[in-house]
């Protein structure tokens, strides 16, 4: 096993990481890992000694003797009563009742029926990894990316800036980032979706903008990098295919259980 | 006398019985002061947002699904309120730059370990230092870290505050976690 990187040790510490046990074993054997492990525990023991302020028992009564002239002037909304639900006017349940006879009829008389070799099909045992199970795991992948940069640009224009900012951490997750977008930017583009290519194609300019750019930027370089991502609305876009290819993994998951159901 | 549990107190309180809903603002209170102060940093923030936490818990009663625990449901909409605290102090604070130039340069460096006589100053001094080091997380991982570490919630309950899903939800906790080594480490592993 190769050395453990910070995320996996802390995905560790949290048990989160996927194979703990080895990770676990890892630590028992390599003197360098259990070092760094034990460097980390450190620094969050001592994030553990963060005081909070005492509150007495009191505190709970005071908060209610506070609250109370709040509730009583917006009093909770009335929960409707099961029996209401159905207390409708009789012309409306006769509305109700003809609407659904003439729905009933019209969806037998129009909709579409299934072609023989269709239902044959369907009937059939799904194979391992149908063509649309391997498009939901595309899609997941991408949205998972998509999520992740979009995360990484909203962390990078809200770093704090003190005369200078310091982008080293956003560095290393944009490296990452750009060597996986531009996969999925070469995929989309072969696959014929230009809208999604061109979203990766500009988040790729930035991504690679920041990872091979300096770790220290001024205050007016931030400022700028900053503007423009604002400027060109790259994460409002980024925000929006995500949405979208979220949409899409969801349709794609109805259909497989439509199938294998 | 055996406590009404959370959930027989939740249905008197959803048929209007005004004292249940008390019972429960003062079961849970000291809990969300924690969580909200460890969100914020500040006390007078941290009432706010245990107010506002219950004001809108009784307004969404009905709303309240009773397998989440009313606790665990409370400390979201407190993690919620703080999460849009943080962000509203962080647009603040970059109309501000200035101001916050001068905070920052106010805290002071940490010594090396003091032997015992200086103990509770360098204590002091660590403590100081890791409520600067949270100061400096962004609201998205303050929430993550102060939700895992302090909290113990599930990386998908976390990835629910904050409207991500689990890779990135993970993100945020590791890099929160990287910034504060970064911040803390050479006070607490001093170079030889």
């Amino acid at each position: 096993m190769n050395h453990l990187n910070e995320e996996q040790l802390v995905l560790y510490h949290y048990g989160e990481a996927q194979d703990r046990a080895g990770v676990a074993e890892h630590i028992q054997s390599c003197d360098s890992c259990r070092a760094n492990y034990q460097a980390l525990q450190r620094v969050l023991s001592a994030v553990d000694a963060m005081p909070v302020p005492e509150r007495t028992e009191n505190y709970g009564p005071e908060v209610w003797r506070q609250l109370r002239s709040q509730l009583i002037r917006a009093p909770m909304p009335r929960r409707r009563e099961f029996g209401e639900l159905f207390r409708w006017p009789r012309w409306a349940w006769a509305g109700a009742f003809a609407l659904l006879v003439a729905g009933a009829f019209l969806a037998g008389r129009f909709w579409p029926q299934p072609p023989a070799e269709a239902a044959f099909v369907a009937a059939r045992p799904a194979r391992p990894l149908s063509e649309s199970a391997r498009e939901r795991v595309r899609l997941m992948e991408i949205g998972d990316h998509l999520e992740r940069s979009q995360l990484a640009l909203l962390e990078l224009i809200n770093s704090r800036t003190n005369g200078a900012v310091d982008i080293s951490v956003e560095q290393v997750l944009a490296r990452e980032l750009v060597a996986i977008n531009h996969l999925f930017r070469r995929a989309a583009t072969d696959a014929g979706e230009p809208g999604m290519a061109s979203v990766l194609e500009e988040l790729e300019l930035v991504l690679v903008e920041v990872a091979n750019g300096p770790a220290k930027l001024t205050s007016e370089d931030f400022a700028a990098l900053r503007q423009r991502i604002d400027t060109d609305g790259l994460l409002f876009k980024v925000k929006v295919v995500s949405a979208q290819v979220r949409a899409k993994e969801q349709d794609a998951a109805r259909e497989l259980a439509a199938k294998r159901s | 006398m055996m406590e009404d549990s959370d959930a027989a107190l939740v249905t008197r309180a959803r048929a209007g019985d005004q004292d249940a809903f008390r019972v429960l603002v003062e079961r849970h209170s000291v809990k969300l002061f924690q969580l909200a102060y460890r969100m914020t940093g500040n006390e007078q923030d941290t009432e706010d947002i245990v107010q506002e936490t219950f004001l809108r818990a009784h307004k969404q009663l009905n709303r309240f699904e009773s397998r989440a625990g009313f606790g665990t449901w409370l400390h979201r909409i407190a993690a919620n309120c703080s999460l849009d605290l943080l962000r509203q102090r962080q647009r603040r604070r970059g109309q501000d730059g200035a101001a916050e130039v001068e905070s920052t340069e106010a805290i002071p460096l940490i010594p090396s370990p003091a032997p015992a006589p200086d103990q509770a100053v360098y204590h002091a001094e660590l403590r100081q230092k890791v409520e600067s080091a949270m100061e400096e997380l962004t609201p998205m991982e303050r929430t993550a870290f102060v939700l895992r570490h302090f909290e113990g919630r599930s990386i998908d309950e976390i990835g629910g505050v904050l409207g991500v899903g689990p890779s990135a939800t993970k993100q945020s906790v590791f890099r929160a976690v990287q910034k504060m080594r970064r911040a803390l480490e050479p006070v607490l592993n001093p170079a030889p």
